[in-house]
């Protein structure tokens, strides 16, 4: 299997699993975003709900790393460019959903 | 050379179709949610700033601007779900016939409108 091909099949199952993950995440966005504090703090200190966002985070950072690496497949010609582009976009990838994820499980 | 490598989609050259609008809105809702993530990520880490600072956020969120990027988060949400099960499925085969494709396409723009407003009223306990 060449790389292109397991992108492809990477994506593909990211996104079987990210579906699902959407409309939880959605539906309870609309349910606390305009709360005060305590309703929001309560709601992602709640243990499954902690363990769904962090879940939800990192496919959503993986499955958009791929996706728009594809994007810059197809609109950048640059090689070089390309490259920087694409090392940016894993680095922001990683340290983003890490440490939301970190500063997530302090929450209490 | 390198940068004589012809880039794709010309999408200044072909005439719009319903599948290339969903295909470019595709993309489009695509990059709009991960920069829409990132805040999220920004609001949820704002939280350990404590109450005080939250005020803030609180502010925001409870203004016109701030439904109004909510709801256009649950629509860009929708639109991206919708859109990647129209792919799922014609990753399976189906769905290539040119009425067919028309057909998901609308599926896509129409059902995300009312998946928004179907979001918006579970998240707020209409039902």
């Amino acid at each position: 299997m060449n790389l292109a091909t397991k992108k492809w099949v990477f994506l593909k199952l990211s996104s079987i699993i990210l579906v699902p993950l959407m409309f939880w995440f959605i539906i309870n966005f609309i349910s606390v975003y305009d709360g005060d504090y305590s309703e929001v703090i309560s709601f992602f200190s709640n243990k499954t709900n902690k363990f769904l966002f962090s879940i939800f985070l990192i496919f959503a950072y993986f499955f958009s790393a791929i996706s728009i690496s594809e994007v810059f497949e197809d609109y950048i010609s640059n090689e070089k460019t390309k490259y920087v582009a694409n090392r940016l976009l894993y680095i922001s990838a990683i340290i983003i959903p890490l440490l939301t994820i970190i500063i997530l499980l302090n929450l209490k | 050379m390198e940068d004589k490598r012809p880039l794709s989609p010309h999408i200044n050259i072909y005439k719009w179709h319903i599948s290339s609008l969903v295909s470019i809105s595709h993309r489009i809702t695509g990059i709009i949610n991960i920069i829409a993530i990132t805040l999220v990520c920004v609001w949820v880490s704002w939280l350990i700033l404590g109450e005080t600072k939250y005020d803030l956020i609180n502010f925001f969120f409870n203004s016109f601007l701030g439904k109004f990027v909510a709801i256009g988060l649950a629509w860009s949400f929708s639109f991206q779900i919708l859109s990647e099960i129209r792919h799922l499925i014609m990753d399976m085969g189906y769905g290539y016939e040119l009425k067919t494709t028309r057909i998901t396409g609308l599926m896509v723009i129409f059902g995300s409108l009312i998946l928004t407003i179907l979001f918006y009223l579970i998240g707020k306990n209409f039902f």
